[in-house]
């Protein structure tokens, strides 16, 4: 007969089975799971003894993976400040984990971590997994080991996931430590600048296909990410251990890419000139040396993108971009032939309007070319309301901006007065006096900071 | 009941006094025990009684609170200082405005001004109370502060509107934290390594507004601080407890449950009181038959407007967001403010945004504000000053919450007044027509069942997220392994190194709400919403009432707004509705079924009948719902529905009456019928008074004893059931509360023999009401009686035995014979 307590349980809606995994639950045996030893020879992995116990092991070199011969000019426009241990490519340790979850927190474990690092022309990479949750320290203290060998980290958003993630594993054995890593290079926000417009995402995967080029390894046969904290489950609880085996060889794959990744960016880096001729890429390695200080370098890229041929939007955006850069180093005929280029009903031709009106009442001092900007720019801006091509916000912004730069310049044009000298030189010593304005906030419309200072 | 006016001069007193003598002379009804001014209390004045700072408080927090003007202490806050530094877990069981936080805060900042790693987790129950504390804190921090090493502490509040990016900060910096016990469930304690310096010295929590942690909320809460004590033994902390609560019957208790420790209780208030007189005001009958009165809003609205139009300034607390907003529009209608003067007479409840508040508050404080009308929300400690006058529309269901509310006037000097205005609710009723029991009981017990096992459970699970569980934990009262070996069947757990470890990819505390036992909801959507036409979620329903309140072709209604529920999507838990205008309202017809599964305790009681109280299963299902005609309450059409049973297990007391005693009745078998489910309406309104729960927590039932524990119990028929076996499919009037105002009518009922009358949690598990209502047997007897016998109606009401169905039907009288019985 069922205890009162059984009776109660099965009624509980707290313990309804998870749909997912109710399939595969078996009974439950002390020791390891039932797959752990075929999956070891699946694997090729040894068995690795520290004092806090043992885990799986599997290490492999693979070929075709060159370091980057010369670090130091990429590494510079990476970070903010180069620790001396990041310029050696032997200091570098490529991390990724394979997780039971993405919700983070204290319940999710990293059951597969997978390292590697350049070694004789090849990757050499190592994963260490957890055959069971009481394998956990052991796979802990080896990786520190690792990590106290190679002191700087090189990951794919692992600044936000993986890392923290390895530190609560770490906080939650109270007495295994890891020292932090002289350096994090997460190359996820580098990625995202420089292929979000010519791919639409950064994963891993799409820049392994679209941005390394023909590769000697696919990814045949993979296992899609979110089936993998499912993969793990069914085998603790004793299913079969061929869903497992593709996670370590997805995990391989994914150390690879990032280190393919890795190289391609230091070279891209190193000499963008000679790295590429995609106008995309060079479209967003500009925008990348832009954000990080290196504006005249940045400027040559814009031309060359521009040059090679860059898709509508991305063309208008390049435009604007190098017009500001032009426009910060006094190259005002460069800077109005690209305005001139973008008039238009766009949001980016409307502020090309508005900076060619600057520039000619206060540069050029033609009030009368300004006004007559000013007015196609109000006309243009109706034309692109009624469309419905701009958010109300803008759109009344610049209706605002543009009316009183409108007023102010008519009223002037029937005081029949000639540009009053204070004004104009006023408009242009601001603009002496700020620029150059590198320390801006990259993206900030620039116009706005002309309409604010002389509206 | 009314005591003489003992008066000192003061402009004040002069003013409660003449609205008092006003109402009292407006009422003509005649019926003094009944209507008009049933009682007034005098409350004598109580002097201060202090205590002088304990000699361990360093010198410069002393003289940061001298210069505050706190220079002594009140000899409660001295002996609550002193328990909590000695590390004795505090309970402080003070009124409204005695000084509670020093009590906590003296202590707690002495701790961290000598050792800076000191660390204090703060848990109040809503985030405006969080804030206001802040403000006091940031204060003492100030005059702390020293030129060379800053300020010696850092506090911060951390909810779930703390940005991002200045959460790092808090976990590093914060010595005290402010928190809310959902954001201690949700984001705290599944993150604990990120707080791994404050969890390393923690050394006191503080629970502030201890007596809301009651009922379901509080069994949560119970097994949220089992987890926070496990994480912090894990970090090797022991903490301290400092809870605070308004007055209640069992503080210590209550307390001791929570944390499982044992707990010093502080009680004896050292702070002082002016005199208050306590009026209670019960708005004149109507129509007798029916046992209408006369609207208690608009009753509240004359009261407030003697108050207010004397320049006392005034307090409204309504019951509910609907009544707030209709005395608001009432009252600021005849009290307009001068031209160019703000409005003197605000509204306060939770919706209006915080900065609103704050004005209020202000307002309130320097006396712009003449008069406002809040829901609870202003019930719990904000500080808005003192005020003259208290009106309370509705008896706010607990006597703890109504002195918490009436401390709101006279903080410490003058005279002031409380008004109860009572509703024709039993509750209001009783307590109006009963000052006697008002003024003399102690204050509510509060219940919490921390073992209910459908939270335990929840909270085990993620307690397994937190730490892995080991089999030799304790986990109240909780069988570790057996329970994790079903979690561990159900997908839910891996045993692994001994211990068992989480294997799910969720998160379960974002799956887990502490304001629910299961998280399983409908949502209400709106196929006709706003006019951009986009549907829209209205609401939400918790599982077990969403078949009686938004089954097809229902009447659901939300904010005064009438909706008819479409179509109910089972399998999506959702509800469509759309706005009607309809003259009726729903009544759903609902089949319930108790099963004894196992009794706990059985006596035989007076009656003859026997009490009992344990485990049982509640089956219901809703066969169909019958349209009830407003303000008339005919019965105007009907309904039958296909929906699917519901099965609960949880716990009940019940009453058998023994065959003697049903034989005993000198009434027909539907007489008898119906003045059985009467007293079952009257015992239902009485447990909720003594139990301080709300009427939906209960559930009620009548079924047939069953020949031996375990078997089947019959249950009331409304028809004739094909056969009388066993498996007959039984009918029950539903006890849910839409439906509590429908007559029940079984005609042709067939008789009990020995009927089993229950009243159960309406919780999975339940939630700790059967033992203490077995145990309260002859109180709950004794107040139901009171309550029939002083009712004026001739048939039964709303206010006592239900409304009456028909004329004829001696509902009360029976409902009263059957209690002499039990109560002889």
């Amino acid at each position: 007969m069922r205890s009162l307590l059984q009776d109660r349980l099965s009624r509980v809606a707290a313990l309804r089975p998870v749909p997912a995994s109710s399939a595969r639950i078996s009974g439950h045996s002390e020791g390891l799971p039932a797959a752990a030893e075929e999956l070891a020879r699946m694997v090729a992995a040894t068995p690795l003894r520290n004092s806090h116990g043992e885990c799986l092991s599997v290490r492999r070199w693979f070929d075709g993976h060159d370091c980057a011969p010369s670090l130091d000019s990429a590494l510079g426009r990476l970070l903010p400040s180069v620790p001396p241990e990041a310029l050696d490519p032997s200091e570098w340790l490529f991390l990724d984990t394979e997780t039971t979850g993405l919700a983070g927190g204290t319940g999710t474990y990293a059951f597969l971590v997978g390292l590697a690092w350049w070694d004789a022309g090849g990757l050499e990479v190592e994963q260490l997994f957890l055959r069971d949750y009481s394998e956990e320290h052991a796979v802990l203290e080896s990786l520190a080991a690792r990590m106290a060998e190679r002191r700087v980290l090189v990951t794919f958003n692992g600044r936000s996931f993986d890392w923290p993630l390895l530190e609560t594993r770490y906080r939650m054995t109270r007495r295994i430590h890891a020292s932090p890593p002289a350096a994090h290079l997460d190359l996820l926000h580098p990625a995202r600048q420089l292929w979000r417009l010519k791919l639409g995402s950064v994963r891993l995967m799409e820049l392994e296909q679209h941005v390394l080029g023909p590769l000697d390894w696919r990814r045949e046969g993979d296992i899609p990410g979110a089936l993998i904290p499912q993969a793990y489950f069914s085998y603790l609880r004793g299913g079969g251990p061929e869903a497992l085996s593709q996670v370590f060889r997805h995990n391989q794959m994914d150390l690879r890419g990032l280190a393919s990744l890795a190289a391609r960016l230091v070279a891209l880096l190193t000499d963008p000139g000679a790295a590429t001729s995609d106008a995309l890429e060079l479209y967003g390695l500009s925008r990348l040396l832009e954000r990080r200080g290196a504006p005249e370098d940045a400027r040559r890229l814009f031309e060359r993108a521009l040059a090679a041929g860059l898709p509508e939007e991305a063309d208008r955006a390049a435009r604007r971009e190098l017009a500001r850069l032009a426009k910060r180093e006094r190259d005002f005929d460069r800077a109005t032939e690209l305005w001139e280029d973008l008039l238009g009903e766009t949001r980016d031709g409307l502020d090309a309007y508005e900076q060619l009106a600057i520039y000619f009442e206060h540069r050029a001092r033609a009030p009368q070319r300004a006004l007559e900007l000013t007015r196609q720019a109000l006309a243009s801006l109706r034309a692109a309301w009624q469309c419905g091509r701009l958010p109300p916000a803008v759109y009344r912004r610049l209706r605002e901006r543009l009316s009183r730069r409108l007023e102010r310049l008519e009223g002037r044009a029937h005081a029949r007065l000639p540009a009053p000298e204070l004004f104009a030189s006023s408009g242009a010593s601001h603009a002496s006096n700020r620029h150059p304005v590198s320390s801006a906030p990259a993206g900030a419309p620039s116009s706005a900071r002309f309409g604010a200072k002389t509206g | 009941m009314t005591q003489s006016l003992v008066l000192r001069p003061s402009s004040s007193l002069e003013s409660v006094r003449a609205v008092l003598e006003d109402l009292a002379a407006r009422d003509h009804s005649g019926d003094r025990e009944n209507s008009g001014l049933t009682a007034l209390q005098h409350i004598p004045a109580r002097p201060a009684e202090y205590a002088p700072m304990p000699d361990w408080v360093r010198p410069e927090l002393a003289a940061a609170y001298t210069a505050k003007g706190v220079s002594q202490l009140y000899s409660h806050q001295a002996e609550a200082a002193e328990t909590a530094h000695a590390g004795r877990n505090t309970v402080v069981v003070t009124p409204t405005a005695s000084g509670k936080t020093l009590c906590y805060n003296l202590p707690i900042l002495n701790a961290i001004l000598e050792d800076s790693d000191t660390r204090a987790l703060y848990l109040f129950p809503t985030k405006a109370l969080a804030q206001d504390q802040l403000a006091e804190l940031y204060d003492l921090a100030r005059r702390l502060e020293s030129p060379s090493e800053g300020q010696p502490f850092g506090v911060f509040t951390y909810d779930g509107d703390t940005p991002a990016d200045a959460r790092r900060a808090i976990r590093e910096r914060g010595h005290i934290v402010l928190t809310n016990p959902d954001m201690l469930h949700t984001g705290i304690l599944p993150h604990h390594t990120k707080w791994t310096r404050l969890f390393e010295n923690l050394r006191y929590i503080v629970i502030d507004e201890l007596h809301t942690c009651r009922g379901v909320f509080g069994s949560h809460l119970a097994n949220v601080l089992r987890r926070l004590r496990r994480i912090a033994r894990f970090y090797g902390s022991d903490p301290v407890f400092v809870c605070c609560s308004a007055t209640i019957a069992n503080p210590g208790s209550l307390a001791e449950q929570l944390l499982e420790a044992p707990v010093a209780v502080v009680d004896r208030n050292g702070a002082p009181a002016a005199e208050k007189y306590f009026a209670f005001w019960n708005p004149p009958v109507v129509n007798r038959f029916l046992g209408i009165r006369r609207s208690y809003i608009n009753e509240t609205c004359r009261v407030s407007r003697e108050f207010l139009g004397r320049g006392l300034q005034t307090i409204v607390f309504a019951n509910s967001r609907l009544h707030t907003e209709l005395l608001l529009t009432y009252l600021q209608n005849d009290q307009r403010p001068a031209p160019g003067q703000p409005e003197p007479v605000r509204g306060y409840r939770g919706g209006y945004l915080p900065g609103e508040r704050r004005e209020i508050e202000r307002g309130l404080r320097d006396g712009a504000i003449r008069g406002v009308v809040a829901t609870n929300a202003l019930e719990l400690g904000i500080d808005i000053g003192t005020l003259d006058a208290v009106i309370l529309a509705g008896y706010p269901g607990t006597i703890a919450a109504t002195w918490q509310r009436s401390g709101r006037a006279g903080r410490r000097t003058g005279a002031s007044c409380a008004v109860l205005v009572a509703s024709s609710s039993p509750l209001d009723q009783f307590i109006v027509r009963h000052p006697g029991y008002f003024f003399s009981s102690p204050p509510e017990h509060a219940f919490i069942q921390p073992d209910n096992l459908e939270i335990l459970l929840n909270h085990l699970k993620c307690a397994a997220f937190e730490l892995p569980l080991d089999p030799g934990e304790k986990f109240g009262s909780a069988d570790l392994p057996e329970i994790c070996a079903h979690l561990e069947r159900s997908g839910y757990l891996h045993r692994s190194g001994g211990c068992w470890h989480w294997t799910q990819e969720a998160y379960p505390a974002d799956t887990v709400s502490l304001r629910s036992v299961t998280s399983d909801n409908f949502v209400i959507v709106n196929t006709a919403a706003g006019e951009d036409g986009e549907p829209e979620i209205i609401g939400e329903v918790d599982f077990p009432s969403a078949l009686v309140i938004v089954h097809p072709k229902a009447i659901y209604l939300h904010q005064g707004q009438q909706y008819h529920v479409d179509r109910l999507d089972f399998d999506q838990r959702k509800a469509y509705v759309r706005p009607v205008n309809a003259d009726y309202y729903t009544d759903a017809v609902r089949y319930t079924q108790v099963r004894v599964l196992d009794p706990a305790e059985e006596e035989r009681v007076a009656g003859p009948a026997g009490r009992a109280h344990g485990d049982v299963l509640v089956r219901s299902q809703v066969v169909g719902f019958k349209k009830i005609k407003f303000w008339t309450n005919e019965n105007v059409g009907a309904g039958q529905l296909e929906l699917p049973e519901n099965e609960m297990h949880t716990t009940a007391y019940w009453i058998t009456l023994e065959r003697a005693l049903v034989e005993s009745l000198p009434f027909s078998v539907s007489e008898r019928q119906n003045g059985m489910l009467g007293l079952l309406y009257a015992l239902e309104s009485m447990a909720a008074l003594l139990l301080m729960c709300d009427r939906r927590d209960l559930g009620t039932a009548i079924g047939e004893r069953p020949p031996r524990p375990g078997s089947h119990a019959a249950v009331a028929t409304s028809e004739p059931a094909e056969d009388a076996g066993a498996r007959s499919v039984p009918k029950l009037r539903d006890a849910m509360p839409v439906q509590s105002q429908s007559p029940a009518s079984p005609r042709g009922a067939r008789e009990f023999f020995e009927p089993n009358l229950y009243l159960y949690d309406a919780y999975p598990g339940g939630i700790g009401f059967s033992q203490p209502l077995f145990d309260l047997h002859s109180s709950l007897l004794a107040r139901a009686r009171e309550l029939v016998a002083s009712c004026p109606c001739e048939q039964g009401c709303p206010s006592c035995v239900g409304p009456s169905p028909e004329s004829g039907v001696r509902t009360k009288q029976v409902a009263l014979a059957i209690l002499d019985c039990l109560c002889g």
